[in-house]
């Protein structure tokens, strides 16, 4: 393979790039997907292919192809370069500078302890087919569906600047929910510990079929509960709920390619500024949010980005003040950055690859007595809040809303109740600025997303999350529905 | 690119292959550029093709499916054997529904041109750079994408099916950002006769030019005129609620509601095929037939979508797909909307649309790209964008006026929508 992309590389240098990379990724996927008592899908598939990324004169050029010969090789690298001269029509002023980067030589393999393109077909679709009978055995739910996806992805990227990587990751990603309908209400509830850089023996350690029915009862239990209080309260969140409102209110807005404007025609832009670095107030004191794509089992931990930069870790957030970006070697220079940050990926060889949120977790709570029930010892009047429901952002990040899976009434300090259709409605910073308490790292847990889309055509990315239970006063309750 | 003959030789190498008694094969090429722009230059210029082949297989009910992209005899071997071997261990599907045998299809118009597949990388970004140019003499700032595609689509099947479409798709969309404002303007089509860049930039521009300075509006009850992007946006999700099954088992906000008059009279809601516009291919993914089908005629739903499956267990048609979708419109213009407007607010654009509850179909988004507030059947002023609460099903109940149709996203054939009581819940200082 080294040889193929030496063809790449010799035609970009050839042409004058000042940087050139190659980037080869073969894919296993395998998927299973039940809706009710019905096997709707079960496949493998697989995918390879390569792309070719020049930098020529300061504007890049990007070919990809599944052709492997080293004609084909050549034919791509030469699309890849007239790209790049088209590019450079209407090109960026100054012209784009990588940030420089060691040489990496390595081959590295992420963790999977059962691989699960060796466990039997019939196994996972009778552990999906069973879950969903036993949801359905529950009165009331008119439908359920679970999916499991596994995929295993191996990359090499060579660079004009000496890395040459070969990375593999294993991801394994379960989905289950139950739908259903009392009356004339419809509720749902699903598994909501998200995805993990695994094999199979993560599907085992959850326990799908001993959950399964809970979750189905409680699908039901929504549909006669109480419909959302409205007004300011206070709440109380859960691990599984606060790594989306990270991703959306944290992640997003630091990323800097949409601070720098780059996103604006589609996924937007950002609230931030570069100045903010080290002068905005994110959140109150006790708010810390760090990036490690290092973090064992992470979804974004894959050894070296697509730029070839090693996986680091960093603060984002520290006591509160903005003090970090998640940055590329294209967009760290543009303010300053000695050195990427290691968040450039793309979903496939296909696609180019962008500045994309890593893996982004928010501190525990320093002191390890406070527990969930502390947490909710401390509220009047509020509402607790488990996993993932709606969730929506304007295109600064700024004005948010989101709902959840399971919602509990708290009253003087207790969970008193079920509730249904609970929205919160918040500005980012004053969110995070409500923060006045965080459970400890005995409670802290991490969270898997698979399918964070951005960019145009729309790629899809992983990343995982992690949070403790937190606890935020004053927020908007009930707006949705009022 | 294959021909149709290449395609078909392919496609019978595979099924040659396969022992099972049941198969289907899909074929799928893409050839693409896309160059993407900001902040007045050019971040991402890519171009690449690419193969597909799924095979799907099945002995009685037991189905199993592969997919490659690369096609040698080595990956055609795995195709099948992977394929094979699932279906051989796969437990019964008692949803299973045989392959089609030949269908006859409709001759819908080639929607193929010539032009777009032959566009280079150079062409595009000439168009790219005059947009940036429009920006920059105008003092604001472009972002945007511009793409060339062509597709071909091709089925067959052990039971005899053989169908093959290609066409193809260029697609130009601008934002031009103010100080304290933005536009948006978007086209696309199977032509490239259709795609102008220059009206698209000037258009972007004018929105984004009335958009600067906007003032703060209170969230509350509004008479709202959405135009058809925005309109695209919320309907999709009513497509998605389409589904037969689902209405029957009582999760879906169309459930019970055949023949009621659900929604405004003036609303009704069709798949055409016979547009020359829209890009309708002859069959579904399935192997169906395209067909055009009413699915709310005059506020009235009158046809819910049903999958095979779904058709065999009620005895009824499958339907195939919902798209191109086309809501009727009237003989007005937006400008018209306007004048009928006592007080209500313009939407250019709507962003990141969520479900609040699936079965009242309540959404929630946020406006982007130009916010009008219109006062006695005028634009008086840019406002700042606002978040919804609200149902689709509101808009289209309450509707008081259609302009004549646009064309979204090239599968979409849309009038603005003049609605009354639309729920906006919060603002932002976003622009």
């Amino acid at each position: 393979m080294r040889d193929f992309a030496e063809v790449a590389l010799d035609v970009a240098r050839g042409a004058g790039a000042g940087y050139a990379d190659v980037r080869v990724v073969e894919e296993r996927e395998n998927r299973v997907y039940v809706r009710r008592r019905s096997l709707q899908l079960i496949d493998e598939n697989e995918s390879f292919g390569y792309a070719v990324r020049v930098l020529i004169y300061g504007a890049w050029g990007f070919a990809s192809s599944t052709l492997l010969s080293k004609d084909s090789v050549a034919a791509t690298a030469r699309m890849a370069v007239a790209t790049a001269l088209a590019s450079g029509k209407a090109r960026r002023m100054p012209p784009i500078v990588m940030a420089p980067e060691p040489a990496h030589v390595e081959t590295c393999v992420g963790p999977c302890e059962e691989d699960p393109f060796r466990v039997s077909h019939g196994e996972k679709a009778d552990l999906l087919l069973c879950a969903c009978d036993a949801m359905l055995r529950v009165p009331g739910v008119v439908m359920t569906m679970g999916l499991l996806e596994f995929s295993r992805v191996h990359r090499i990227i060579a660079t004009t600047d000496g890395t040459c990587v070969d990375t593999t990751n294993h991801f394994a990603h379960p989905m289950l929910q139950a739908v259903a309908v009392v009356g004339g209400e419809s509720q749902e509830r699903s598994y909501q510990g998200g995805a993990r850089q695994a094999g199979y023996e993560f599907i085992r350690s959850l326990d799908l079929m001993a959950n399964a029915p809970r979750w189905a009862e409680e699908a039901v239990r929504k549909c006669t509960a109480d419909p959302s209080p409205a007004g300011i309260m206070d709440l109380v969140l859960d691990p599984d709920h606060l790594a989306l409102t990270m991703h959306e209110s944290v992640g997003h807005p630091t990323e800097l390619d949409r601070i720098l404007g780059w996103e604006s025609n589609f996924a937007g832009r950002s609230f931030i500024s570069p100045e903010d670095v080290g002068r905005l107030t994110y959140g109150s004191p006790i708010v810390n949010f760090t990036v490690d794509n290092t973090m064992p089992s992470g979804v974004g931990s894959w050894f070296y980005d697509d730029d070839g930069v090693a996986m680091q870790t960093f603060p984002i957030v520290r006591q509160g003040l903005l003090v970090g970006l998640g940055t590329t070697r294209e967009t760290a220079p543009l303010i300053g950055g000695l050195r990427s940050a290691g968040c450039c990926r793309a979903d496939g060889f296909r696609s180019f690859p962008i500045n994309r949120i890593p893996n982004l977790y928010m501190e525990p709570g320093t002191d390890d007595s406070v527990t969930p029930d502390t947490l909710i010892a401390g509220v009047d009047r509020g509402v607790y809040i488990q996993g993932r429901g709606s969730f929506s952002i304007d295109q600064m990040r700024n004005n948010f809303q989101f709902g959840g899976d399971m919602f509990w009434l708290i009253e003087h300090g207790k969970v008193t109740k079920p509730l249904k259709k609970v929205t919160y409605r918040a500005q980012t910073r004053q969110f995070w600025g409500s923060c006045d308490a965080i459970a400890g790292r005995a409670h802290w847990k991490p969270f898997g997303l698979m399918n964070c889309g951005k960019g145009e055509p729309s790629q899809r990315m992983r990343m995982t999350h992690g949070a403790s239970y937190c606890r935020f006063r004053n927020i908007s309750v009930g707006e949705a529905n009022a | 690119m294959r021909t149709r003959e290449d395609v078909q030789a392919l496609t019978a190498r595979v099924l040659s292959r396969v022992s099972a008694p049941e198969a289907q094969i899909e074929y799928g090429f893409t050839r693409s550029l896309t160059t993407r722009f900001a902040e007045n230059a050019i971040t991402q210029n890519r171009g690449g093709e690419e193969e597909e082949l799924r095979l799907t297989v099945a002995y009685g009910s037991r189905h199993g499916s592969s997919a490659i992209n690369t096609v040698d005899d080595g990956a055609l071997e795995r195709l099948v054997t992977r394929a094979e071997a699932i279906a051989r261990v796969a437990p019964e599907d008692p949803e299973h529904v045989p392959p089609l045998g030949p269908q006859q299809y409709p001759q819908t118009p080639s929607r193929l041109d010539p032009r777009v597949a032959r566009m280079e990388p150079g062409a595009i970004a000439d168009h790219v750079q005059h947009i940036i140019g429009l920006a920059g003499e105008h003092g604001y700032v472009a972002s945007g994408l511009m793409g060339a595609t062509v597709k071909t689509a091709a089925l067959a099947t052990s039971a005899g099916l053989h169908a093959f479409y290609r066409y193809s798709k260029v697609e130009l969309s601008t934002t031009m950002h103010g100080p304290q404002g933005s536009g948006y303007a978007a086209e696309s089509s199977w032509t490239a006769g259709d795609v102008d860049p220059d009206a698209i930039a000037r258009r972007a521009l004018a929105t984004a030019h009335s958009a600067q300075a906007p003032r703060a509006a209170e969230p509350g009850d509004y008479t709202v005129i959405l135009e058809p992007l925005a309109v695209a946006d919320l309907l999709l999700f009513m497509a998605m609620n389409l589904g037969a099954r689902e209405a029957e088992e009582g999760s879906t906000a169309l459930a019970g509601t055949l023949g009621t008059q659900l929604l405004s009279e003036r609303f009704t809601l069709t798949t055409e095929i016979d547009d020359p516009r829209l890009p309708a291919a002859p069959f579904s993914d399935d192997g169906l037939p395209s067909r055009r089908i009413a699915w709310i005629e005059r506020g009235v739903p009158r046809r819910l979508h049903h999958s095979r499956y779904w058709a065999r267990v009620k005895g009824e048609s499958p339907d195939p797909s919902l798209f191109p979708l086309c809501i009727a419109g009237e003989d007005r213009s937006v400008d018209d909307l306007v004048a009928r407007c006592a007080r209500g607010l313009l939407v250019k654009r709507l962003w990141y649309i969520r479900y609040v509850d699936r079965k009242e179909l309540l959404l929630t988004g946020m406006t982007r790209d130009g916010l009008f507030l219109v006062e006695d059947g005028r634009i008086s002023c840019p406002v700042k964008n606002l978040r919804f609460n609200e149902s689709p099903l509101v808009l289209f109940r309450n509707i008081v006026g259609l302009s004549r149709h646009g064309y979204v996203n090239n599968f979409m054939r849309l009038p603005a929508v003049m609605s009354e009581g639309f729920t906006f819940s919060s603002t932002t200082e976003s622009v």
